[in-house]
């Protein structure tokens, strides 16, 4: 009596169904021999994938309290709807957003309480020339765009951030060779081994942030990474003075989304990196589980700065610990078409020159 | 009236043809030996007539022979022997060395030859011949004998007064292919159009400094790495074989290689299909 059984072929993923009395397997689609073995302990592996889960909680986190909210207001634009916080001595008419005007809502109350909050480093002024710098030795910039002085605009920013903490709990599965290549008189033979390559392990992530501000593109705010949470102090609402700070309008279950994409990349990376030694190496599957999953609310320093030019908004952000600065700025096409023009004459000229030289020689 | 004019027609018509049948032809022919002899009729008369002349000019211009011989005879085997007893039995050669060369070309086989003898096997390499053959089976593959023809014409004044100088063309000197103007500027517009997108492209590239961050290595806590569990297991193998390529050993010397016609005479040559 031998009892069948459904195997999923390692090489070719055709189904192999096989008699248990024999020795050796022989997969009808791709005809690659097998031990029984060997199939039993992969198909044991493909079964242990456990779906991906990615839980995260809150501590409770504090609100603003009477005392603490202070001078703090809560301003709202009539443009774009942004609602900023700043504190009442700031002068504060102007959206940072849009630049249009901002009328003061109400006083800030019952609202959520960062926990945490790296100060600003740089002033203004340094922001300033950073703005500079960043505008030089880029060809294709528009002129108008360097002369234009708006640079004075330029607005110090608090923007929100949601920490995740957590711990990924990775069980990988690998599909690795290794080749070996001799000759003989006659024939040069290549002999490649398949293996399945298992890792598992853990790996902790802290503080990884998402920015909680629907206004500020994530994009832009990923680009001014990495913030350096050793500077982070304790909140207080004085460090607002002076600065607009925003409220989150995206919650941390949204914002645990994109952490979680990040940590995972990053996850796979780390332990694709413990497989050494093969010719070859592609994942071919696993699962990874965020345990101790633990959200911070921050506040991180930003000094942001608009710009409309041929009727589009452009976006400059320059990270307020770090200095940074980051910002995509429009291509003058006339610039574009004169240097592309330039360089193939040059290019095409000192080529034909080059050839009929040589030819001649 | 009409008839009358058909009939006189038909007449004189009768008469030239009763005075070339009876004219000697043949024996004309010996007499002012020709160069240019298309038994298989590959170009027009007009053209054959001024292959003629010029076959003739470059002959006494370097005192030699140059003759196009072409035929449809399937059952020639070696165009070398038939090249070389056609130069030698036709008398063909000038000079005490009978020096000549000889362009054969058969239509059914689709063979050609040159052969040479005396001062042609100098002027006319192993090597010299190939690279004349290159030149013309790229007009006889496609059905152009009068360009072959001409292009042969051309070549043979310029091998010739080559060897004059005391090299002939051969392995090593071989003649420069013409100037490929068209060529080389179409090279340069190509580098000139490839070179000014990268450009372009790296310029554009310094105006962007915004992209998402899908990494989140810069919070990782250091040293926080623990893999628990690391192994291996061994699914299956192939093996694949291929034949090991031999190495081709080429000789290649250059010079004139000669054998001998069957009328005695030495003879070099060289051909090929096309």
């Amino acid at each position: 009596m031998s009892d069948l059984q459904g195997y999923k072929c390692p090489c070719c993923g055709g189904a192999i169904e096989f008699n248990s009395t024999a020795q050796k397997m022989k997969c009808p689609y791709c005809d690659t021999e097998f031990e029984m073995e060997t199939l039993k302990a992969y198909d044991d592996e493909l079964t242990s994938d456990a779906d991906t889960s990615m839980d995260w909680h809150t501590d409770a986190i504090d609100t603003f309290s009477e005392d603490e909210e202070g001078n703090l207001g809560v301003y709202v634009c009539q443009s774009c709807g942004g609602e900023i916080v700043a504190d009442e001595n700031t002068a504060a008419s102007i959206c940072p957003f849009c630049d249009n005007p901002i009328t003061m809502k109400s006083r800030l109350k019952g609202e959520l309480k960062p926990e945490y909050i790296i100060p600003f480093k740089l002033d203004k002024k340094a922001a300033k020339e950073k703005f500079a710098q960043h505008l030089t030795g880029k060809k294709l910039l528009p002129r108008v765009f360097r002369d234009q002085n708006h640079i004075d605009e330029i607005k110090g920013m608090y923007v929100p951030y949601w920490l995740f903490d957590s711990k990924a709990n990775a069980h990988m599965r690998y599909k690795a060779t290794r080749t070996r290549h001799w000759s003989d008189s006659k024939y040069n033979y290549t002999e490649t081994n398949y293996y399945a390559v298992i890792r598992e392990g853990d790996l902790s992530f802290r503080n990884v942030p998402v920015d909680g501000s629907s206004k500020m593109a994530d994009d832009l705010m990923e680009s001014l990474e990495p913030y350096d949470f050793k500077e982070a102090v304790p909140f207080q609402s004085a460090y607002f003075a002076g600065y607009f700070a925003d409220k989150y309008d995206v919650d941390e279950k949204q914002s645990a989304q994109r952490a979680n994409e990040r940590v995972r990349n990053t996850t796979e990376e780390r332990f694709m990196r413990t497989v050494s030694g093969y010719s070859s190496v592609v994942t071919d599957g696993g699962s990874i589980q965020l345990a101790e999953g633990k959200t911070t609310y921050a506040m991180y320093p930003v000094w942001i700065l608009n710009t409309t030019w041929n009727g589009e908004r452009y976006m400059f952000a320059m990270n307020g610990q770090t200095g940074k600065f980051v910002g995509n700025l429009p291509v003058d096409k006339g610039l574009m078409k004169k240097y592309f023009f330039k360089m193939f004459g040059i290019v095409s000229a000192v080529v034909f020159a080059l050839y009929t030289l040589i030819w001649f020689i | 009236m009409r008839k009358r004019i058909h009939r006189i027609q038909a007449l004189l018509l009768t008469v030239m043809l009763m005075l070339m049948m009876f004219s000697p032809v043949g024996v004309k022919a010996e007499e002012e030996q020709r160069f240019m002899l298309d038994y298989a009729g590959l170009i027009s008369q007009e053209q054959s007539a001024e292959l003629e002349t010029k076959l003739d000019e470059l002959g006494q211009k370097y005192e030699m022979h140059f003759v196009i011989v072409t035929d449809d005879d399937s059952g020639v085997t070696s165009p070398m022997e038939y090249a070389d007893d056609f130069f030698d039995y036709n008398g063909y050669g000038a000079g005490t060395d009978r020096s000549g060369t000889l362009l054969y070309i058969n239509l059914s086989t689709r063979d050609w030859w040159i052969s040479t003898r005396g001062y042609g096997i100098t002027a006319f390499t192993d090597a010299g011949i190939q690279y004349i053959g290159e030149q013309i089976t790229e007009y006889l593959g496609d059905g152009d004998y009068y360009e072959a023809f001409e292009t042969y014409v051309t070549l043979c004044d310029d091998f010739v007064a080559q060897a004059k100088t005391g090299e002939p063309y051969d392995v090593g000197n071989m003649p420069k292919e013409p100037y490929p103007f068209s060529g080389i500027l179409l090279i340069s517009l190509a580098a000139g159009l490839i070179v000014a997108l990268i450009y372009i492209l790296v310029l554009r590239g310094q105006l962007k400094s915004v992209a998402p961050n899908e990494s989140a290595a810069d919070y990782v806590v250091k040293g926080s790495l623990h893999v628990t569990n690391s192994r291996e297991f061994f699914l299956y193998h192939t093996l694949h074989r291929t034949v090991r390529a031999e190495s081709s050993s080429s000789g290649g010397g250059g010079g004139s290689s000669t054998h001998r016609s069957s009328s005695g005479a030495t003879h070099g040559g060289g051909g090929g299909k096309f």
